[in-house]
């Protein structure tokens, strides 16, 4: 499962980590995550994370 | 300064700041700054883009007098911060009829920021025009430029592009339009590398909406009026750009001499190798230029002793706030002196979260440099060369 770079402020989703600021847990590819799933750093959309 | 006309019916009508020395509590304003903002005149309706940062209220209300302005129907909020809504408020008092245009994410910030009351706001959307009676503002949301909420406004019979941010730069000028187009060139560069970089990918989306306006001028909300726009545009696609230059920055600190020896030799066997070579001694930089060689450079060195077993601070900072900017860097390396001991390259190598340059093997020695270890800094030029070389931007001749 690759990891996600956030285009705007460069958070990365690492699927291994998966994200404990939001109680996600690790194992979670990042096209699986939510719908309505934002950055947790800086709320951007999924659509502007490009795979890292 | 005095309310002065860029375009029919429409003023400048802004503060010069010549003695501002600092932004941000932390980026340097060698060459002062302004606030501009802007009154459109139309036959039926005026309006007033952005206002001035609070220390020079008193300048936009003295050129708003001056030029006999007693209606105000629109206070166009381009940008929520406090250089160019810190005004808002007042303005707002003294004109009451004045309906604050703000976009949905500008009016989360200025009811939090500035403490606006929601009913004197408009919430426009990207695309929605206003019409003033014969001049038409067009809004334009750019997300990133350098908030989440930053937009431009279009004056479309004047095309000209009331940019906010976007295009500025912290230049104290009296004259109206850029004077001296290579000063102003390197200040924008500068305000770029400082603000905009990071959102670099953000920014070229921008530039290309923008970039399908026909566009006669841009009035920027710092530094001077373009007249001739396709400058300023193509310096931002050029930033913006994934291309690199034939350069590698070397921010260092030295504590006794040894990690200098080995950033002057590097950079000796760079310039041998026929590349452009930007050392920077932490202690007595400047962090905008810093930031202004990052913008284009395809390497980066970092030089640091190690001190309490990590690097020294001021090489943390550097390295800190080269994460923060998000340059397009592509190949990075540490050298270095340590004592005895510690975890320098492995801390420094941790503090790079948001970017991904290859990182190219360090030259991290005990005590002071010796044959051997200059030798490796030769093998390091050597792999800088080739890496650039691989990229196309070193001819192979060298």
């Amino acid at each position: 499962m690759d990891s996600y770079q956030c285009m705007i402020c460069g958070h990365v989703y690492d699927p291994d980590r998966g994200e404990p600021s939001m109680n996600i847990p690790p194992g979670i590819d990042f096209w699986d995550l939510s719908g309505d799933w934002k950055c947790p750093v800086c709320q951007a959309t999924p659509d502007k994370f490009k795979p890292v | 300064m005095a309310a002065r006309e860029i375009a029919p019916d429409i003023f400048s009508v802004g503060a010069l700041d010549f003695n501002r020395r600092l932004f941000d509590a932390l980026i340097p304003l060698p060459q002062g700054t302004s606030y501009n903002a802007y009154l459109v005149k139309g036959k039926k309706k005026t309006a007033l883009i952005d206002t001035v940062d609070p220390t020079r209220e008193m300048d936009l209300v003295t050129n708003l007098v001056k030029a006999r302005v007693d209606t105000i129907d629109y206070l166009i909020v381009n940008h929520a911060e406090q250089d160019h809504s810190g005004s808002l408020p007042m303005i707002a008092e003294l004109f009451p009829q004045a309906r604050v245009v703000v976009n949905e994410k500008c009016l989360d910030l200025v009811l939090h920021l500035l403490d606006i009351r929601k009913e004197r706001c408009m919430v426009i959307k990207d695309r929605e025009t206003l019409e003033l009676g014969g001049k038409t503002l067009e809004f334009l949301i750019t997300p990133w430029v350098h908030w989440p909420e930053t937009m431009v406004t279009y004056a479309r019979e004047d095309r000209v592009l009331f940019s906010c941010d976007f295009f500025g730069s912290h230049l104290a000028e009296s004259t109206l339009q850029v004077v001296e187009w290579n000063q102003v060139y390197h200040a924008a560069k500068r305000y770029y590398a400082e603000i905009m970089m990071p959102f670099r990918s953000s920014v070229r989306e921008n530039l290309e909406k923008v970039g399908a306006l026909d566009i006669a001028m841009v009035a920027p909300s710092h530094g001077p009026v373009y007249t001739r726009p396709g400058l300023i545009m193509d310096a931002y696609r050029d930033w913006t750009s994934d291309q690199v230059k034939n350069e590698v920055v070397i921010p260092y600190v030295s504590m006794h001499g040894s990690t200098e020896k080995m950033v002057d030799h590097l950079t000796e066997a760079l310039i041998e190798r026929g590349i452009r070579v930007l050392p920077f001694n932490l202690v007595v930089t400047d962090i905008g230029e810093l930031a202004m060689a990052l913008v284009d450079a395809a390497t980066v060195v970092i030089g640091t002793p190690t001190l309490i077993f990590g690097p020294h601070p001021e090489a943390l900072y550097a390295t800190y706030l080269a994460n923060l900017l998000r340059p397009k860097t592509r190949f990075i390396s540490v050298i270095g002196s340590y004592g005895w001991g510690g975890k320098t390259v492995d801390t420094l190598k941790e503090m790079l979260t948001k970017i991904q340059p290859e990182l190219l093997d360090p030259v991290y020695i005990k005590g002071a440099p010796g044959v051997k270890d200059l030798r490796e800094l030769d093998r390091l030029a050597d792999t800088i060369a080739s890496k650039h070389r691989e990229i196309g931007i070193l001819s192979p001749s060298g």
